[in-house]
């Protein structure tokens, strides 16, 4: 059967409402002007031609239509959804390429880390030792390709300037592991595991380009690290980057008979992946290192403590699981600014679908069924979602790159993060199913199927449908719980990030300069020559105009080093199995505590601290309450060996300090004058050099370059931040943590306004004649405007409170985020609440005001 | 009532008169059909509309959509050249048709 063309279709919706106006115009009832439309109207509803059986094409060109032609309205529902959508898509893109991505050299997920294991807390991760590694390699049935390596700053020479850069020392059967071959040359071998012949390096793709010219005639050239002359065999690929980020250079690892031998078995420095067999499961690769594990603290007990054993973990969620907890916070934070855009947008289209009723009767009136009018209505919002969701993708492009280059480096893998296929693919799905999900409601209602309820509601104009008008209610009261949900997530944060800031770090940050100098040890190979260089640079430095004070620790706080050792306390017997105390310890230089304005009860170590003077040793508070609770630690004294001569007497007590982060409490911590060895053979550490100053601290590291350079045109200055950079490093994914959080409830709580607005707004043009009768009746305006004001209050003050209860119980799961303020922390709850009623009353009073404008006469005229 | 003219061809008449001199509109064109008529005429909006599209298929008449600025667009019916000389044809058949009649039946004109 033919069908009535789309575009006479549309004549007769228009000629129908030009004769519906007019007949209204000149004075008839509603019911008058559709009892005489009626006979009209029933012979269309009977023509065949006319009955709605238009392609889904159609629909989606009359919306398009439609939706032009109210432009305003159109792109205010297409920012807001750009808005959430936008922010979904970043953080998901970070989400995906962080967390769910498999790791580029391990796509399959096949590779595993395997720990030693005292299932005690901070000694669940233990790395492993050569002898462990050969154990490990010879004894499983799970993997097949197993690796050890360990990282660590190396010194290259010979080039035009000296420099430091990061490094690993690894075993050839690393590559194949991670399946990445050098993109130049060659792998590692087994014959450069030996001993003697491992005199070779493998450098990566920025290193060859930065610093050796990027030519391929680099295969064979020679190239001088930590003094020893090396031969170059391969360069990675680039964007190739493992264990860390920033790794420059790989060593074959060569063990010797003494690495391996009983010794050395408990000296764990490497880190050991496993590459799991073809069907071997991570659970049957943890069963087996278990018990693998087990046998070894069985097979040396004079190595291992009681309760030794190994465990694996997968590598993927080694590098990323601890920015989980972070990650899904902010997930979830998009997630519920996404509803709040749509609960705006659908709110939006109520109000539209109020004004738009008259065209669905007419519709419905055509022939259409309410399937019909209602998937006319869904096309319309999938439209706006599928124009939002393309917007939002093209905002959240730019707010990748903003992100990425905002955010700290510690967070693993940000150099991957991007907009994939899978990003793509979820933005898609999600648009569709936000267009379906805001625009079914309105829908619904619109296509009410009693055709001549709904004109005669809709034209009566004195209120709007009982229930859109309940649901335009909730959906505002529910933007108001969210977004104080999420409100108060950021207010915790920030609360927690103002915490951290003030957290005393038990030394003077400020004019603090530090700089990593690492002695080489084959030019300093005497702790004597390496303490005479520390004396030069140290007279020199202190000469300098500026410079107040001068020392050296191994590991300086904020610098992510350190380390612990076990020792021994005289006099103090251990019982069979018992473990020896285990702290931090770290080796300084004299003069380190007035450096670091450190306070030390007794004394602090002096240039008199050297290996031929009594040995000394500083503890801090946490370490003598630990060991001496009476308060009696000073003159006591600690060996480092069981049967060593030599012995350290506690000479002074200092403050503790925080030393990884501000917001990480302080440890014990034992200090040792570096030139005092704990034992013969002890190498020189590399050490963090501290410089106060009193100027801008930044100003020393010119002269301490130079300084260095004239005392050894070879050694490197590496790492040289003022100690405020650091503390600031360490807080730099709190700050980007509660940098997006309150982003994301700051642009809540603006769309939570504009929907309030949007109410009160609605209510005043829907109620104009009520407004005006009041008014005449000798209503002041002032009541109009607080009546108004209560009206789009009522709402939100029932969002507000259902919003505190959600985030009494949801903020729960941030707790780990937080520092020094509880979950339901009472200040900040009543803050934001607080907040958001101005907002709420500034956002109902806005609209609200215009009803004071309202003419009565012309009010009233206008019905 | 009118429907009963549109059998006999009266309305195409109509409706080419009444794009002759300007290019109108649907409701434009019922509205002047009823005042013109003095209320004795009258379209039905499920016969005017399928008419106008009859007309246009067969090349006598042809819409545009018009949007002026403040208003909905609508769709404007002028007079095709062909359409002219159905209109000049249509109108010499009814006066021959009108003087016959009114000789037999002596009506004068209105």
């Amino acid at each position: 059967m033919p069908e009535w063309p789309r575009e006479i279709r549309e004549e007769v919706r228009q000629h129908l409402d030009d004769q519906y106006r007019e007949l209204r115009a000149a004075g008839a009832s509603h019911d008058d002007a559709m009892r005489a439309m009626a006979a009209d109207v029933a012979a269309l509803s009977r023509d065949p031609m006319l009955v709605n059986t238009r392609g889904l094409a159609a629909d989606f060109r009359y919306a398009f239509r439609t939706l032009r032609k109210s432009l305003g309205f159109s792109s205010i529902v297409i920012a807001t959804l750009a808005l959430g959508i936008g922010a979904n898509t970043a953080i998901f893109s970070v989400v995906n390429s962080v967390m769910l991505r498999p790791l580029p050299y391990d796509r399959a997920g096949r590779l595993v880390v395997v720990w030693g294991n005292l299932h005690k807390p901070g000694l669940e991760e233990i790395p492993g030792s050569a002898a462990e590694f050969v154990d490990y390699r010879d004894r499983n049935r799970v993997f097949d390709a197993i690796a050890a390596y360990d990282t660590g700053g190396v010194t290259v020479t010979g080039l035009e300037r000296p420099e430091r850069i990061s490094a690993a020392i690894t075993t050839a059967s690393l590559f194949p592991i991670l399946a990445t071959s050098p993109s130049l040359g060659r792998a590692f071998t087994a014959a450069d595991e030996q001993p003697g012949r491992d005199r070779v390096a493998i450098v990566s793709h920025a290193f060859w380009q930065r610093r050796l010219g990027g030519a391929a005639s680099v295969i064979g050239r020679a190239i001088t690290i930590d003094l020893q002359p090396f031969e170059i065999v391969g360069v990675m690929p680039n964007g190739f980057a493992f264990p860390d980020d920033d790794t420059e250079l790989w060593r074959p690892l060569a063990f010797t008979a003494d690495d391996v031998s009983e010794n050395q078995r408990g000296s764990h420095s490497y880190t050991i992946i496993g590459h799991l067999k073809d069907g071997a499961t991570v659970e049957q690769a943890q069963a087996e290192m278990r018990t693998l594990g087990m046998q070894m603290g069985a097979e040396h007990r004079g190595v291992y403590r009681t309760g030794f054993s190994a465990a694996v973990r997968p590598l993927h969620e080694e590098l990323v699981g601890a920015s989980g907890p972070a990650l899904l916070t902010l997930m979830t934070a998009v997630i519920v600014v996404l509803l709040i855009a749509c609960a705006n947008v659908a709110n939006l289209l109520l109000a539209r679908g109020a004004a738009r009723q008259r065209e669905m009767a007419i519709r419905a009136a055509l022939g259409a069924s309410r399937l019909r009018v209602l998937r006319q209505l869904l096309v319309e919002s999938v439209l706006l979602a599928a124009a939002g969701g393309a917007l939002g993708l093209a905002l959240a492009a730019t707010g990748i790159r903003a992100l990425v280059a905002l955010a700290p480096t510690t967070i693993p893998r940000v150099n991957e993060i991007a907009i994939d296929a899978r990003v793509i693919v979820l933005t898609t799905i999600v648009s569709l199913v936000t267009g379906v999900v805001f625009g079914l409601a309105p829908a619904l209602h619109a296509s009410t199927p009693d055709l001549n309820d709904t004109l005669k509601e809709g034209a009566r104009g004195a209120g709007e449908g009982r229930a859109r008008g309940r649901m335009r209610r909730v959906l505002v009261a529910a933007e108001v719980a969210l977004s104080l949900v999420l409100l108060v997530a950021a207010g915790l944060l920030i609360n927690s990030f103002a915490r951290v800031q003030v957290v005393d770090p038990g030394f003077r940050a400020d004019h603090l300069l530090t700089a990593r100098l690492a002695l080489p040890a084959s030019k300093y190979a005497s702790i004597d020559r390496a303490q005479r260089f520390f004396d030069d640079l140290s007279g020199r430095l202190r000469q300098q105009p500026g410079i107040q004070g001068v020392a050296a620790i191994n590991a300086v706080p904020f610098s992510g080093r350190g380390g612990d050792r076990s020792f021994f306390i005289e006099g103090r017997a251990l019982a069979p199995g018992e473990p020896s105390p285990d702290e931090q310890v770290r080796f300084v230089t004299a003069g380190y505590f007035s450096a670091m304005n450190i306070p030390v009860r007794g004394r602090e170590f002096t240039e008199r601290d050297v290996s031929s003077s009594v040995h000394v040793a500083v503890v801090n508070d946490a370490l003598a309450r630990k060991y001496w609770p009476a308060g009696d630690a000073i003159g006591k004294r600690v060996q480092f060996q069981q049967d060593a001569v030599k012995r350290y007497e506690i000479v002074g007590i200092a403050g503790n300090i925080r030393h990884r982060a501000l917001d990480a409490a302080a440890r014990p911590e034992l200090y040792v004058p570096v030139f005092q060895p704990l034992f013969d053979g002890f190498a020189m550490p590399a050490m963090d050099l501290v410089i106060r100053t009193a100027q801008e601290p930044q100003t020393a590291a010119i002269v301490l370059r130079q300084t260095v350079a004239a005392l050894d045109p070879d050694q490197p200055v590496a790492d040289v931040r003022t100690m405020e950079e650091r503390i600031g490093l360490s807080l730099a994914v709190r700050r980007f943590n509660m940098l997006l959080l309150g982003l994301f409830a700051s642009v809540a709580l603006v769309l939570a306004g504009i929907g309030m607005s949007g109410l009160v707004a609605y209510a005043v043009a829907q109620r104009t004649h009520e407004i005006g009768v009041r008014l005449a009746l000798g209503a002041q305006p002032r009541e109009v405007v607080a009546l108004l004001v209560r009206d789009g209050m009522m709402p939100a003050l029932a969002g507000a409170a259902a919003g505190l209860a959600i985030a009494m119980a949801a903020t729960r799961v941030m707790s780990g985020l937080l520092f020094g303020v509880g979950a339901t922390d009472a200040a900040t709850f009543a803050t934001v609440a607080a907040l958001l009623a101005a907002v709420a009353l500034v956002a109902c009073w806005l609209p609200a005001r215009r009803a004071t404008r309202v003419d009565p006469l012309l009010a009233l005229r206008a019905e | 009532m009118l429907d009963r003219e549109l059998k006999k061809g009266s309305a195409e008449l109509l409706i080419l008169s009444l794009v002759e001199d300007q290019p109108r509109h649907g409701y434009d064109l019922s509205k002047l059909i009823e005042a013109r008529s003095g209320g004795v005429l009258s379209f039905r909006v499920a016969s005017l509309y399928p008419l106008l599209y009859r007309l246009e298929k067969r090349g006598w008449i042809q819409g545009r959509w018009v949007e002026k600025p403040g208003q909905r667009r609508r769709r404007y019916y002028r007079l095709t050249p062909a359409g002219a000389t159905v209109l000049a044809s249509q109108r010499s058949t009814w006066r021959a048709f009108v003087d016959a009649i009114n000789r037999i039946a002596g009506v004068e004109h209105a």
